[in-house]
């Protein structure tokens, strides 16, 4: 079972996203900053991690940084409410780049994707 | 007493005292006495005025021969010495000397034997001798003595009373000719008036055919008046009088100028001509030509004629002076008037040229000023401005006086519009040397006042106008050494000359128009400067609103998309664990509905606050237009909407494509949404639009969707604002602001009841290549802003 850590500030949307994850057959991992994720991160195995961007403590792009430091073939998707950053997504060398949308359809694609599934 | 002495003294009485002429009273008396005396002659010698001689007046025998001339000098033979005693003297031929002594008698009678001399006199004056001639040995008895004493005496008594008569029909003459000048000149004091009376009366009085005045100016030297009456000879109208200046200055006796002439045709004319002189300085002359005779020919003046032309002139020059003086004063004061008039007039034009910095009412004024009857009055005036780029003179305005224009006073007509314009706004007069006055004008920066024997403005270029003058005036309008223009007038209508005063005016207020004008041209780039620069702080302001609004709306969307997400993600979670029959199911759907709605609009306003400029090129409006089309095409037909194009070639705009293609998007959505119950057509035309500032590439898009009610009209651009139950209100101020971003403008042209047009005009790229339609090649054009300076 693939296992994916979802990092988000907003409990609702830890919820909702593990929730759908979970019904898709993944095991699902929350953190509700930056920090926290990099913690589990460091702790277990993970195939692949769903960033929120703006967290407190440590927003998602610094979590990213330190991610693709230590881990650089570990998939990273920045899922954010920010629709205009998607010109810098490039630079922050996410590999993809989703806007936050009730219809979790383009999540659990671009999730497959990047699981080669 | 004999009976044929009483016979002979009673016929003298009534010779004396018969009303026959005096000078045949004097004949008939000696004739009388020879007879009674029975004497072979009679002679009665006249005492001259100098008293040196005495001539022979009359004789027993008839009329003399008009040239016989027969006189002795006081004091030789019978008659002299008659005089000089006054004592009868009798003398006989055969008396030494008595031959010789009486020679002038040789001619009337040489044969003569005895002469007997009487004086002619009274108790104090000697009047002249008679003489008694015998060709026998005579004597006089005492009687006959007697006799010739009395006939002497009353002989002196009728030529008393001859020349108190003469003097006083002289003394009458002069005083009526004294009365008739008198008269003649103190009637007027115009001086053409008097001229004239001066000369007719002169030639009545002196009885001449002709009488000329002419008064010289002392200071020139030069005939400055001259006035003629009646026939005047033009071989000679008025020669100068030698000595005259001279005798004035002295005040030595008058000089005078008398003679004959011959004209052309060898006819002979009698002049006479004396000097009008005043308080020391010659006037002039007064002359007078061919006294008339009794039977009506030319005769020569006389010494009385000269008399009373003298007496003349001193009454004339006095009157004459008076009326110079008076025409001088009323000169100066004519002159002091208008001058008067004209810088009132000036100044009325001045004070209306302060009440404005527009160019045009400027000009208004200035035309006004020139054209009024109550301004300086002239028939046309005509403005020129100097275009220094291409050195010509271009026209700028000009008027006429409407010949039937009410006079007003100048404060009210300034401030009227023309009337009767000229159209001179195609006029191009090229500024070279030799090329016409206007040219001249602003070369010399000189007034310059042609007349018809100048050149005409060569090369001008008067477009559709015209410009017929055969006397202009033409004046620089000088700014700091440099003519900015011309202001030519001219008085062609009514073919009056153009005065001096009215020109001297111009010229002064050519200066102050030309400041005027220079400022209001300032201040109109000051103005347009400042225009631009409202319009810069507008959209700076706008761009700090908007960024304003902008960071506040993605604040605002980010902090509601979270819960949205939860809401709508949860709700379709439900959505798939109640049963398709529930009720429940409905209300799901409703909430994600809703939430799907909510996440639209959030993304709109994300993309209208969101700025992105880096996509700047040259783009093809037409091609822009027809990229857009495909994507609402099928909207478009769902409709039933019918589309017409029109696209013409354009400049290129420089751009952000996918900016102008959303405005287009917007635009045609908007439309669409318009006609989407009833369908219609969707035109776009697209064309090259010249404004203020330059030259736009635009585009219209039309509906027939029944356009926008007036109530709401000016909310369109306003964000958020919507007349429908869909759609965010964004479209439309997505679509100005990006135009707004582009330097462009976009306008609407609302028609009730039929639909909308968008005007979308949009900068040109600075350099921009045209296709060329007519050759079918590219080529470089400069279509940047137009000149839209003046100079």
């Amino acid at each position: 079972m693939k296992k994916i850590l979802v990092a988000d500030d907003e409990m609702a949307i830890r919820l909702l996203y593990s929730e759908e994850l979970k019904e898709e057959g993944y095991e699902v991992y929350t953190a509700s900053n930056g920090r926290e994720a990099l913690d589990i991160i460091d702790t277990m195995p993970l195939d692949l991690v769903i960033l929120d961007i703006k967290m407190p403590e440590m927003d998602g792009i610094e979590a990213l940084r330190q991610i693709k430091e230590k881990k650089p073939n570990l998939p990273v998707l920045l899922s954010t409410a920010y629709g205009e950053y998607k010109q810098d997504f490039a630079t922050w060398a996410s590999d993809d780049y989703l806007v936050k949308s009730s219809d979790l359809e383009d999540l659990k694609n671009a999730v497959k994707r990047h699981l080669k599934e | 007493m004999s009976s044929e002495r009483i016979a002979f003294l009673s016929q003298m009485v009534e010779v004396l005292t018969s009303t026959v002429s005096f000078a045949e009273r004097l004949g008939n008396m000696v004739h009388l006495l020879a007879r009674f005396l029975k004497v072979d002659l009679a002679l009665y010698f006249g005492l001259d005025k100098t008293k040196e001689s005495l001539s022979l007046q009359i004789s027993s025998q008839g009329p003399l021969p008009p040239k016989l001339r027969v006189e002795y000098q006081t004091g030789q033979g019978v008659v002299g010495a008659a005089a000089k005693t006054r004592q009868p003297q009798v003398v006989h031929r055969d008396q030494p000397g008595v031959v010789t002594d009486n020679a002038p008698l040789e001619k009337l009678q040489p044969n003569f034997n005895t002469l007997a001399a009487f004086p002619v006199a009274d108790d104090n004056f000697l009047y002249g001798v008679l003489l008694l001639v015998n060709n026998a040995v005579r004597s006089f008895t005492p009687a006959e003595l007697h006799s010739v004493h009395l006939t002497c005496l009353m002989l002196a008594g009728a030529l008393r009373q001859g020349l108190v008569q003469e003097e006083a029909k002289k003394r009458i003459a002069e005083l009526s000719v004294l009365f008739e000048v008198g008269k003649a000149i103190s009637g007027t004091v115009e001086l053409d008036d008097l001229l004239e009376r001066i000369v007719s009366t002169t030639a009545k009085v002196i009885n001449a055919r002709g009488a000329v005045l002419q008064i010289i100016d002392n200071e020139t030297g030069k005939t400055r008046v001259s006035s003629q009456y009646g026939l005047v000879p033009a071989a000679k109208i008025c020669p100068p009088i030698p000595g005259a200046a001279e005798a004035a200055g002295a005040g030595a006796e008058m000089p005078f100028l008398q003679g004959q002439t011959s004209d052309a045709k060898g006819k002979v004319h009698f002049y006479l001509g004396v000097p009008l002189i005043f308080k020391g300085h010659l006037q002039g002359t007064l002359c007078v030509f061919d006294k008339i005779g009794p039977a009506g020919e030319p005769q020569p003046f006389d010494p009385e004629n000269r008399q009373l032309m003298f007496t003349m002139a001193g009454l004339i020059v006095n009157a004459l002076e008076n009326a110079l003086t008076y025409q001088q004063v009323e000169t100066l004061a004519e002159r002091n008037e208008r001058m008067v008039r004209n810088l009132t007039a000036l100044q009325e034009v001045s004070q209306a040229m302060l009440t404005t910095v527009q160019e045009e009412r400027l000009l208004d004024i200035i035309i006004q000023g020139l054209i009024q009857p109550t301004g300086l009055g002239f028939d046309r005036v005509q403005i020129l401005e100097v275009d220094e780029e291409s050195q010509v003179l271009r026209g700028r305005k000009g008027a006429t006086r409407p010949p039937d224009s009410p006079t007003l006073p100048l404060s009210e007509a300034l401030f009227l519009p023309l009337a009767a314009e000229v159209p001179v706004s195609d006029w191009q007069i090229p500024i070279s040397p030799g090329l016409g006055a206007m040219a001249q004008a602003v070369l010399r920066m000189r007034p310059v006042h042609h007349s018809s024997q100048q050149p005409a403005n060569k090369g001008a270029s008067l477009g559709s106008g015209s410009f017929e003058a055969s006397e202009y005036y033409v004046v620089p309008l000088v700014v700091k050494d440099r003519a900015t223009g011309i202001i030519v007038v001219d008085n062609q209508a009514s073919g009056r000359p153009l005065e001096p005063e009215p020109l001297h005016a111009l010229q002064m207020l050519a200066t102050q128009a030309a400041l005027m004008l220079e400022n209001a041209h300032l201040y109109s780039t000051i103005e347009a400067n400042n225009r631009e620069l409202m319009l810069i702080r507008e959209r700076m302001l706008e761009s700090d609103r908007l960024a304003a609004l902008s960071s506040l709306a993605s604040g605002m969307a980010h902090e509601i998309r979270n819960p949205l997400v939860s809401i709508g993600g949860f709700a379709r979670r439900i959505a798939k664990l109640v049963d398709k029959n529930s009720p429940l199911r409905g209300y799901v759907e409703v909430i994600q509905e809703e939430v799907s709605r909510l996440e639209k609009l959030l993304r709109e306003i994300l993309d209208f606050t969101g700025e992105n400029l880096s996509y700047f090129g040259d783009h093809n409006l037409d091609q822009l237009i027809e990229d857009t089309l495909p994507l609402i095409q099928r909207d478009l037909e769902a409709a039933n909407i019918k589309v017409v194009t029109d696209l013409q070639p354009v400049p290129r705009i420089h751009c952000d494509d996918r900016q102008i293609k959303q405005v287009f998007y917007n635009l045609f959505q908007n439309a669409r949404q318009a006609m989407q119950e009833k369908g219609g057509t969707l035109t776009i035309t697209t064309f090259t639009q010249e404004r203020e500032d330059g030259i736009y590439a635009a585009a219209a898009v039309s509906d027939t969707g029944g356009g926008i009610p007036l109530d709401v009209l000016h909310n369109i651009f306003n964000p958020f604002f919507s007349t429908k139950d869909y759609g965010t209100g964004l479209g439309l101020s997505i679509a100005q602001r990006i135009i707004a971003r582009h330097y462009g403008h976009i306008e609407v042209k609302n028609e009730l009841g039929k639909g909308v047009t968008f005007i979308v005009t949009l900068p040109i790229a600075k350099y921009c290549l045209v296709k060329d339609s007519a050759q079918g090649t590219a080529r470089a054009s400069a279509l940047n802003a137009p000149s839209g300076g003046r100079r």
